[in-house]
Order: C-alpha cells, then structure tokens, then sequence
C-alpha cells in the first residue's frame, strides 16, 4: 500500500467553480514528487488539503494508512509538515528558538526533550548560530531554513513545499534545494509544489495539474521526452529540452534562436 | 528596518535582570500602591532614597531612568504649578501682585526669542528652558515702571502647604515611573509577557485563558518590525506615485494617512490568515495545554525581591493607618 493515497478529491471555494476536479495518485515513503501547474492549476489548494487545512467536497486522503478527517487530523498533523510561500508569514516564535519550539509546545514535547531537537535541528539546517536572533535580522532563505527545522522538529516524515522558494533570490533558492535534495536522501517524503521546471527536474516524479485535474504523473525522466505535456499544460519547458527536441526534430533554426535567447537571459 | 527596539530593555547583567519577572511584576504593582499609601513629604522622599537604593543595587544608571522621565516632563511642571497654585493651607509664604502690562509681556517676548535662538546648542535645553521659566515669573513679578500701561494684575498667593504637597505629589509620581523603568529596562518583553500569563493564570476560573492572552500579545510583538516595514514599502510605493507625506494641510495629510492604513490593513489581514494557517498545520489548537520552551525559575533573588516589598507595603501599610507615628 501506498504511504500517501489521494482518491476522487473535489474541491471548490465558491458553489459552481471547482478547483479541484477528481484528483487521484498515490505517493510512497520516501519519495520526492514535484506538483507542477499554471498559476490557478489548484496546486496550493490540494496542499492545504493534504495538511487538512481545508476540507474537501468529496473524496478521501489517506496518510500512513490513516484517513484524513475531523478526528484524525491531528495525527496526521504529526506525520506531515508544510513550508509556506512566504517566510515571514510562517514566523511564529520571536526568536529562531522559539520559532523552532513551536510546532513542539503544541505536541506538548517536555522542555529536554525539545532543548535537544531544537539543538539538532538547528544544526542540520546550519542555523546554530542564529538561535537567539529575531525574525527581523534574518534572511528569507533562513527563514525559510528554520521553518523546515520546525517541522523536522515535530519528527514529521513527510514535507510539503508550497512555493517555498518563489520569494527567495537565485542564491537562497538554489540553497534550499540543496536542503531538500539532503533531507530526500534521508529518507523523508518531500511533496514540492512549484511553477519551475528546472527546480521540478530534480525530484523523482512529477505530478502535473491543469486546470484543477492531474494531467500527468510519472517518472520525471519519461515525462521529460514528452515535450507536449508542459505545452499543453501551460508550462514552459526547460531550455536545454527545448534545444534537444528541436535538435531531434532538425530544426537547426529554432536551436540557434533558442541559443541566442539563453544565452541574452543569463 | 532593522533593530527597532521593543519596549525599553536594555541588554545586561544587573541584580534585577536575574529576577523572574513575575515577583517583578508582583512587586513593583504593591509598591506602586504602597507609595499611594503614604501620606506626607517625609516618608515619599525615604520612598525616593530606597527607590534611588534600588536602581544603585541593580547597577542602573540614573541617565537611563532619567531619559524614562523625558515623555512626561511637561506633567511634572503642570502637576508642580497646579499644586502650588490650588493649595491654600498652612502660613502664607509669598503674597505679591502680578502686574501683567505691555512692558512686561514685551519683555517675556524677547526673552522667549532669545531662548528660542539659543535652543540651538541641545545640550543646555533644559537649563535654558529654565531659565526662560524663571525669567518670565521674575519679570511679572518685579517689574513695575511708571510710565507703564498695566493691562490687569492679579494677586498671587503661594502657602507652604502649597509647596509641599506639590513637591509630595511629584516625588510620588517620580516614584512610580523609576520604578516602572526598572521593570521595562531589565525584562525581556517576551518575559514580560510570560510573566504576566503566568500571574494571570488563577483567572482561568473565569474565563479568561492567560496562555491565549500571551501568545498574542508576543505575536503581536514579534509582528511590529514586519508591519513597520510593509509602511515603508507602502509609502515608498506612494510616494512613487506622487504621494507626500510630509507636507500639505492636515486634509490632505489625512487622505495621505488612509491610502497608507487601508493597504496595511488589508495586507495585516492576508498575513493573520495565512499565519493561522502556519499555526494550524503546527498543529496549534487554542487552549490545549502545551508544554513551553522557555522556562521560569524562582531563586534567591526573588525572595530578597518579595521580602523588601512586603516590608515596604507593611511599613506604608502601618503608617496610613498612624499605628507608626511621629
């Protein structure tokens, strides 16, 4: 079976337009699985009702064989994490101490027992030194970082990425996705939800959605000799793919334009 | 914006800053009450000298209460003059006429520019802020010249009553805010606020859920630099757009104001829900009992701290009721 299982999920904020349509897939432990989508796709959405935030019209999730629903949300708070969009908004603690002790309090953890994660964890994502400083002095990228120790704190197995890197500068981005290729390797579910092919690229599957329904769900590396599933899902394709497809097909024209495009972009 | 300090504390390792903030608390209310409990000059000025003990013991420098005193300088004046002007018991110390003429509010005029012009040099304000105060009162008082045009005159009457309950009522008042600044310079807001749900805690049986209390009273701290922030950007982002926020009649500085709050307060909301939402899936459910991270601890200290103020309040306490006297 299955670690994460999502069945016929409906979901609609307002009466007649659905943002979620039928959604189906499975996800096993250990998996890294990028939830691609145009802006509107319903990407966040489904997110939110993976964590129980919401609660869907119909359908069912269920996590570690636990089905998601008014009792059991709580348990299944304990076994998913999610790291929002925006670093700030997630910020609870005043200091990267507290910030981390947070999701710990709630799960009423005794106070050794939590002095000693927050020192483990504060560790993994190298924000040791930063434990007594306020939001107000830190960057977005470790903001970012200590909302992940947070959540690692609660020794949750699987995490969600909402955007986590949309509001960070390249450098930043490029090193959170060094934190969660790690954490990957360790053995946690990572569920990425992005709008960038090339941060995609590194997971192991991608979950594509269009318009509120799964268009495609796959091994990334056979998704990616599909070139017409991210034109036909509004996604813009990577330029190295672009240039190998229009290499394959001869197009020696259209390699040259995209070349030129490239390298004016960098 | 970086660094904007919360509340008055001052980082630093002094007698009271090792104290748990709750017998802080606790004290400095009973001996607020205690200092309204005394009732003449001779025991509020033994209040000011052990007051004065405390800040030597918690190794706090005067300048630093002083700057404590700044905001309501201008009550301590008005308090001052009030007192002396309404009191009218005890011997008559000072009985003259106030003659105000034209020569006499020429005179106050010129010395106001000149105290004016010399407010330049900041460090002397206060001296010369002063001196113009004296000055005006010794011109109304003696200045009387024959070709003079007096406008009114009235009679001015000053009692030694008058002065010392103007000089209690100040001394009390000083009391109480050095006391209070001991309390903000040396506790930590988040302390503070700890404290306080912790004092408040027995108020459960009401209703009233401390934990709750707290928690948003440190999110609300820990949200001032950000919201501060988003202001500037707001006002930058208007002030591109041809917005002036320095200038202009109070209208027009209104209307600046609400173009500033309405995004602030939209955009206050956007993140209180998305901030619930972070909470929430940290599985944060209000009024379930959580364990804290940081943790209060009575020592030594506290017992010296709780012994003075029980010895203080009794004392107080023994002379209100003139079982101590004199």
């Amino acid at each position: 079976m299955s670690y994460i299982e999502v069945k016929g999920l409906d979901y609609s904020y307002t009466k007649n337009k659905k943002v979620l349509k039928n959604i189906d897939f499975s996800i096993n432990k250990g998996d890294w699985v990028a939830v691609l989508g145009h802006n509107g796709s319903g990407k966040s959405t489904l997110a939110k009702a993976m964590v129980g935030l919401i609660e869907p019209s119909i359908g069912s999730i269920k996590i570690d064989g636990l089905e998601l629903n008014q009792d059991t949300v709580y348990d299944i708070r304990r076994k998913i994490g999610i790291v929002f969009q925006n670093p700030d908004n997630q910020f609870v603690g005043v200091t990267v101490k507290d910030d981390i002790a947070f999701g710990m309090e709630n799960l009423a953890v005794p106070r050794e027992e939590m002095l000693k994660r927050i020192d483990f964890f504060a560790k993994k994502v190298q924000m040791e030194k930063y434990l007594d400083k306020e939001p107000s002095q830190l960057s977005g990228g470790q903001k970012q970082r200590v909302a992940i120790a947070g959540i690692l704190a609660m020794q949750t197995d699987i995490i969600i990425f909402d955007e986590a890197t949309s509001m960070l500068d390249p450098f930043s981005r490029e090193d959170l996705m060094k934190y969660i290729k790690k954490l990957h390797e360790e053995g946690l579910t990572i569920i990425m939800i992005t709008h960038d092919i090339n941060e995609a690229l590194l997971a192991d599957k991608m979950l594509i959605l269009k318009s509120g329904e799964v268009f495609a769900y796959d091994d990334s590396h056979s998704l990616m000799k599909d070139k017409d599933v991210f034109r036909n899902s509004y996604l813009e394709l990577p330029v190295a793919l672009e240039i190998a497809n229009s290499l394959t097909e001869k197009k020696y024209d259209s390699v040259k334009e995209k070349l030129w495009e490239y390298v004016s972009m960098k | 914006m970086n660094g904007i300090i919360i509340g008055q504390f001052i980082p630093g390792d002094g007698f009271f800053y090792k104290v748990d903030p709750r017998s802080k608390i606790a004290g400095i209310f009973f001996l607020m009450i205690a200092v309204f409990l005394l009732k003449d000059i001779y025991q509020v000025l033994g209040a000011l000298l052990l007051t004065f003990g405390l800040l030597i013991i918690g190794k706090i420098s005067f300048i630093k209460v002083l700057k404590g005193l700044k905001p309501i300088f201008i009550l301590l004046i008005f308090t001052f003059v009030f007192q002396i002007l309404i009191n009218r018991q005890g011997n008559i110390l000072v009985d003259t006429n106030l003659n105000i003429s034209l020569i006499n509010i020429g005179l106050v005029i010129i010395l106001f520019v000149i105290w004016r012009f010399l407010a330049k040099f900041k460090k002397f304000n206060f001296l010369l802020f002063l001196g113009f105060l004296f000055g005006s009162i010794f011109i109304f008082i003696y200045s009387s010249f024959s070709f003079d045009y007096n406008l009114t005159s009235f009679n001015l009457q000053i009692y030694e009553k008058g002065i010392e309950m103007s000089i209690f009522v100040v001394i009390r008042l000083l009391i109480i805010i050095t006391l209070s600044t001991i309390l903000t310079l040396t506790t930590k807001p988040t302390d503070l606020t700890q404290g306080l749900e912790s004092l408040l805690s027995p108020l459960k049986k009401i209703g009233f859920n401390s934990e709750d209390f707290a928690l948003i009273i440190s999110i609300s701290l820990r949200y001032i630099p950000t919201i501060f922030d988003e202001a500037n950007k707001i006002m930058q982002a208007q002030a591109s757009r041809g917005a002036d926020f320095s200038e202009g009649k109070l209208k027009e500085k209104l209307k600046q104001v609400i173009s500033l709050l309405i995004p602030m307060f939209i955009i206050a909301f956007m993140r209180s829900e998305e901030l619930a939402d972070a909470m929430e899936s940290r599985n944060f459910v209000p009024g379930k009992a959580r364990t804290r991270i940081h943790e209060l601890n009575y020592s030594y200290r506290d017992v010296l701290v709780t012994a003075f103020t029980v010895v203080f309040f009794a004392v107080a306490l023994l002379f209100r009721l003139n079982v101590l006297g004199y």
